[in-house]
């Protein structure tokens, strides 16, 4: 075979693998998200991302919001409230079923309220659903709340999303299984990638026009615009790059939709003691921030200045932008007058979307102006609760607060960053007793301007909301006060498609491919028992299970030092210590440290893993769903290296000196010098968006057949193989040089061997063994070392998991995961050295 | 082997290693532009007479930042070299001085760390000690160490069986006496061939840590967080990605041709998996 024909066959390999347009479905959406939920049971956990996924879609509650923030009826027909306040009578709708068959009545309503307040119960709003002091079934369509004391919110704290509707029959699964009385029922969720909904055709109201929905998560603005343009994504929400917006404008088969959200940005201050704790500093950092800088720069353009925290479409809004106008001699002065005539040293902890970690850095760059050195710190958000909401180690810090009408947390002096102010709380107290909506305004109007005046934070602008929609999508509910994605009447212009969805089935192919890798794992065991004798057998297997043990220490150890705490990132900022607490026991953090390891290793053991904190689902399992994307991409990969790289390498070595050698060794010395996520990179630019050959990112799972799923993982596996296809060109090319030099091939020539049939008859199968090394160093790395190229991909591997694992804090993904890659490792140099013993027949001899 | 005519390859990758280290050294007190003045209403211009590589999303010279990103891929990468050689040098001449259980610890620890998958385990490095250059050093090093152990090792055995060591045990030396003054001369090429590769593979993994954020910090100017924000301006101004990417790709390359020609040089025994 010649090496221009072992070309020719990669490159009809890697045609194969592109796969054919395929035509837009037209009754299924795919709406990306950025965050994906770690649950889908939105009464408990604060997760905004359950109720984007599920609320509205699968759950419905009592009563609803609709666009313009009005109280609606919803699974309550109507409803009476007594004179005193303190009696709410549901009237309820009749021959509403669950998914799960269990019909809704009065009773579901007492389950679920009463589920709400209970003891045990991890609901976030457990505390204003305890306003509640009792639920009582009038009849199967009448229910009667009595109330502890009145309250004229209770009926929106029934529109949340925590305060749904269950079914005593799936209550207890709802995270993993949700199930409610919505358009939509569950379908299936492969974790890291896609939730998908399917229509509920036994709904008791009008049903959905969208057969199929599934929400993607792409947190990654590169992977966002990729999936938008190419239309891998038909609805992108929270669409994370302001950046490319201007490009998706011009795309008419795009619509870009942008709006106020109720959140601010704000440089947070921590005024508890220092130089901060003076005003005059506080001003002079006023003074030293260029707000339409900060929009320009960070937001391009996206983004409305704000002068309090307040957000500006509200009615009682006062334009306080121009307190403090832009101006360096003056923040300059103020410092010096505070006694800082030198300035100062600041830290600025970033939490990490975009739009904090851009604002931060251009506010550094603008505060070292006034002569105030800013040293930026980027953290996670774990790390973000834990120093700066928790422990109040900063300086300054960037955040959207993005609940609306926020205001009370200037008036709590333990916030994180500690204002204090006895006129303010005076105005919170009189607001409390307004009477009427012009007091009212009036008092909200001094409530902005006192937290102005003391300038208790850097108010930088309010958030938008920046959405991007297929333009045919219509019907879509967009601008909503809630966290709710309704897609109950949303449907695609024109014709309907005929493209059959299959449903996520999560974990099968990984089960499978489990089984076969035990079978094959077993025999081969046997087989090596049979050949090498057991004793040696044996020793290697001390010596691989020693450093499995320490491997489990050291990962375990490191593990135990990680700040953050799990638990306070899963119930999110408001969450009571006590509730962290419970958490805390529940997921088995609690106990001493060594009995801890213990459980782990003897869990191991048997193959359990233990139960992700944040997906509440076997770890193992996990692993499984993302074996079946990691391994077939390490392999194709691996595949791919050397069907390129060896001939490569042998054609170099037969050519040694000429010009062939020279230029192909110069190419090797760039490809190994090319860091594969730069490839990557260029890859998606040249082949995704330019060309469209071949989708952007994301996997469609084995189910969707053998074709799409090889064209989802072709680039990847393209990306990582180009720097390993060079290193296998010039092992292959060095050691094919050293056996050409032995005593036998000069044999083989003068047998009369022609130079080509020697090296491919005896030089090759000598040279096998420094390939077999490289190939055995290899392998682990590309399983693992997909870490970054899984990320510019939105591939769901192990790599994203464990680095996903790592920020939410789910650190027993973070053990188990790192354990098989470890195991990974030791079973691949195993297998080398096995492969040593069987290739060169002179070690076979010293082994037998 | 002649010695009077150096190899191209080793002459181009001295020059690109040189240019490298003049660069960084020279941003430390000059660069064509501030980088830290912000210039956002020209932002992402071309390449143009006043700025040879264009304007980046902040609108700062674009030149200006590779030079500062040079600065901080060779402090991270030499650093960490340093501290690989540093533990590990110690450590391989230990092991061969003393074989036995020291021997075979050693070996069965460097087993342990390079079971690791490097990425991950910098990453929880990361996430343990806060992102930042400190810290990237760390969790590159500690894979630089078991490297430096295991070559000093299999070098240094190979000296204790010479004569010249032979002689002077035979003289009553101590063995740290006898590591220190004759099996570290004799090794001082080859670990000069391996600090080169592995000060190219640390620039690689610096710009990968940068990349994803744990690396160093803003206003601290890195080639792969240079890449990751250009990431998203790529369909536009792929310029933007493609100049950070050249300078990482030129740099090792000019690490790696003169790490090889080196070898040639110094050791023509040493093989590549050394």
């Amino acid at each position: 075979m010649s090496f221009r024909s072992l070309l020719g066959l990669a490159a009809a390999c890697l045609l194969a693998l592109a796969p054919t347009a395929r035509a837009a479905p037209r009754d299924t959406v795919t709406v990306a998200l950025q965050l994906e939920p770690p649950n889908l049971d939105p009464t408990s956990g604060a997760a905004v991302a359950t109720d984007e996924v599920v609320y509205g879609t699968v759950f419905e509650g009592l009563v609803r919001l609709d666009a313009q923030g009005a109280i609606k009826p919803l699974l309550a027909t109507w409803w009476e409230i007594s004179p005193d306040g303190l009696t709410y009578t549901f009237h309820l709708r009749g021959g509403v079923r669950f998914q799960d068959g269990t019909p809704f009545d009065a009773g579901i309503v007492k389950f679920s309220l009463e589920r709400a307040i209970a003891p045990a119960s991890t609901n976030v709003q457990k505390q204003a659903l305890s306003v509640i002091r009792q639920v009582e079934v009038v009849d199967p369509r009448t229910v009667r709340l009595q109330l502890a004391s009145p309250d004229s919110d209770l009926l929106y704290t029934l529109t949340w999303g925590d305060s749904v509707m269950v079914s005593p029959r799936s209550a207890g699964s709802l995270a993993t299984a949700p199930v409610g009385t919505g358009p939509f029922r569950f379908t299936g969720w492969r974790r890291g990638d896609t939730v998908s909904l399917a229509r509920n055709d036994g709904y008791w109201g009008q049903p959905a026009k969208l057969r199929t929905v599934r929400f993607k998560f792409i947190a990654d603005p590169a992977a966002a615009f990729a999936a938008i343009k190419t239309h891998e994504v038909d609805a992108f929400l929270d669409y994370p790059a302001p950046e490319s917006l201007a490009q998706l404008r011009a795309d008419p088969a795009l619509e870009v939709v942008t709006a106020s959200s109720e959140g601010e940005v704000i440089l947070a201050i921590n005024q508890r003691t220092g130089p901060l704790a003076d005003v005059r500093v506080r001003r002079a950092l006023q003074h030293a921030l260029d707000r339409r800088a900060i929009i320009d720069g960070a937001m391009y353009g996206y983004g409305t200045p704000i002068g309090s925290h307040f957000p500006p479409q509200n009615a009682a809004y006062v334009d306080l932008t121009g307190l403090y106008p832009h101006d360096i001699a003056k923040a300059k002065a103020l410092l010096a007058q505070a006694g800082y005539p030198n300035g100062l040293d600041l830290t600025l902890k970033l939490p990490p979307p975009n739009y904090a970690r851009r604002s931060g850095e251009i506010v550094a760059a603008q505060l070292a102006q006034a002569g105030v050195r800013v040293k930026i710190e980027n953290l996670e958000w774990a790390q973000w609760l834990d120093q700066v909401y928790g422990r109040h180690a900063f300086d300054l810090t960037i955040v959207s607060h993005a609940e609306p009408m926020d205001y009370a947390i200037y008036d709590k002096a333990d916030y994180y960053f500690g204002y204090h102010s006895e006129a303010f709380h005076g105005l919170m107290q009189a607001l409390k007793g307004a009477t009427d909506e012009g007091q009212r305004t009036a008092i909200l109007g001094q409530i902005q301007r006192r937290i102005a005046e003391d300038a208790v934070n850097g108010f930088l602008f309010q958030f938008p909301r920046l959405g991007v929609f297929d333009a045919r999508l219509k019907d879509f509910w967009v601008n909503s006060p809630t966290q709710i994605i309704d897609l109950h009447a949303a449907s695609f212009e024109g014709p309907r498609g005929t493209e059959t969805i299959i449903d996520a089935k999560s974990g099968s192919a990984g089960a499978i491919l489990g089984g076969v890798l035990a079978l094959a794992v077993v025999g081969g065991l046997a087989l090596l028992a049979a050949r090498f004798g057991a004793v040696w057998l044996g020793g290697r297997a001390v010596v691989m299970a020693l450093t499995l043990l320490t491997a489990s220490v050291v990962v375990f150890a490191i593990i135990q030092v990680v700040p953050g705490d799990p638990a306070a990132y899963m119930l999110g900022l408001n969450a009571s210590p006590e509730a962290i607490a419970n958490l805390r026991h529940q997921m088995g953090l609690e106990g001493p440290t060594a009995q801890r390891y213990l459980a782990w290793l003897l869990g191991m053991l048997h193959g359990d893993l233990g139960v992700s904190y944040t997906y509440q689902t076997p770890v193992a399992a996990l692993v499984g769903e993302r074996i079946g994307v990691s391994l077939p991409l390490a392999l194709l990969a691996m595949a791919l290296s050397i069907v390129v790289g060896a001939p490569i390498g042998a054609l170099a070595a037969a050519r040694r000196g000429k010009a062939a050698d020279t230029v192909v060794m110069g190419l090797t010395q760039v490809g190994v010098a090319i860091p594969n996520f730069w490839f990557a990179v260029l890859l998606v630019m040249v082949f995704s968006i330019s060309l469209r050959w071949v989708s952007a990112g994301g996997f469609p799972g084995w189910e969707a057949g053998l074709g799409p799923a090889l064209g989802a993982l072709a680039l990847p596996a393209l990306a990582l193989a180009a720097p390993q296809a060079a290193i296998i060109a010039r092992v292959t090319r060095s050691a094919l040089i050293d056996t050409l030099a032995e005593d036998y091939m000069r044999t083989a020539r003068a047998k009369g061997l022609t130079a080509r049939r020697a090296l491919w008859r005896h030089g090759l199968p000598n040279a096998l063994i420094p390939l077999l090394t490289i190939l055995g160093l290899q392998f682990p790395f590309l399983l693992a070392g997909g870490v970054i190229i899984e990320n510019v991909f939105f591939l769901p591997g192990l790599g994203r998991l464990v680095l996903q694992a790592v920020t939410q804090r789910d650190l027993i993904v973070v053990q188990g995961v790192v354990m098989l890659l470890v195991f990974a490792v030791v079973a691949t140099n195993f297998l080398v050295d096995v492969a040593y013993v069987l290739v060169d027949p002179r070690l076979r001899k010293r082994r037998g | 082997m002649s010695r009077s005519r150096l190899p191209p390859t080793l002459i181009a990758g001295a020059a690109i290693s040189a240019g490298f280290v003049v660069a960084a050294l020279l941003s430390l007190v000059w660069t064509p532009y501030d980088v830290t003045a912000f210039d956002i209403g020209h932002r992402l211009q071309g390449p143009s007479a006043a700025h040879w590589l264009g304007l980046d999303h902040f609108g700062r010279d674009v030149a200006s930042m590779i030079l500062l990103g040079a600065r901080n891929a060779l402090s991270v990468s030499l650093v960490a070299v340093l501290l690989g050689a540093g533990i590990g040098v110690p450590l391989g001449l230990l092991a061969a001085a003393r074989r036995g259980w020291t021997d075979e610890l050693l070996m069965r620890g460097s087993d342990v760390v390079f079971a690791f998958p490097a990425l991950i385990l910098a990453i929880l490095i990361t996430a343990v000690l806060g992102p930042g250059a400190i810290n990237a050093v760390i969790a590159i090093g500690v894979f630089n160490v078991p490297v430096f152990a295991r070559l000093t090792r299999g070098s240094a055995l190979s000296l204790w069986t010479r004569d010249y060591v032979l002689a002077a045990r035979a003289a009553g030396k101590g063995a740290a006496r006898i590591s220190l003054e004759h099996i570290t001369p004799g090794l001082a090429s080859t670990l000069i061939v391996q600090a080169t590769l592995q000060f190219s593979l640390g620039v690689i993994a610096e710009a990968g840590l940068s990349y994803v954020g744990l690396g160093a910090q803003p206003p601290a100017a890195s080639w792969g967080k240079m890449l990751a924000d250009a990431q998203t301006l790529a369909a536009f101004s792929p310029l933007q990605a493609v100049f950070p990417g050249l300078a990482i790709v030129i740099t090792v390359l000019g690490l790696n041709l003169l790490g090889d020609g080196l070898r040639d040089r110094l050791d023509p025994h040493l093989t590549e998996d050394g």
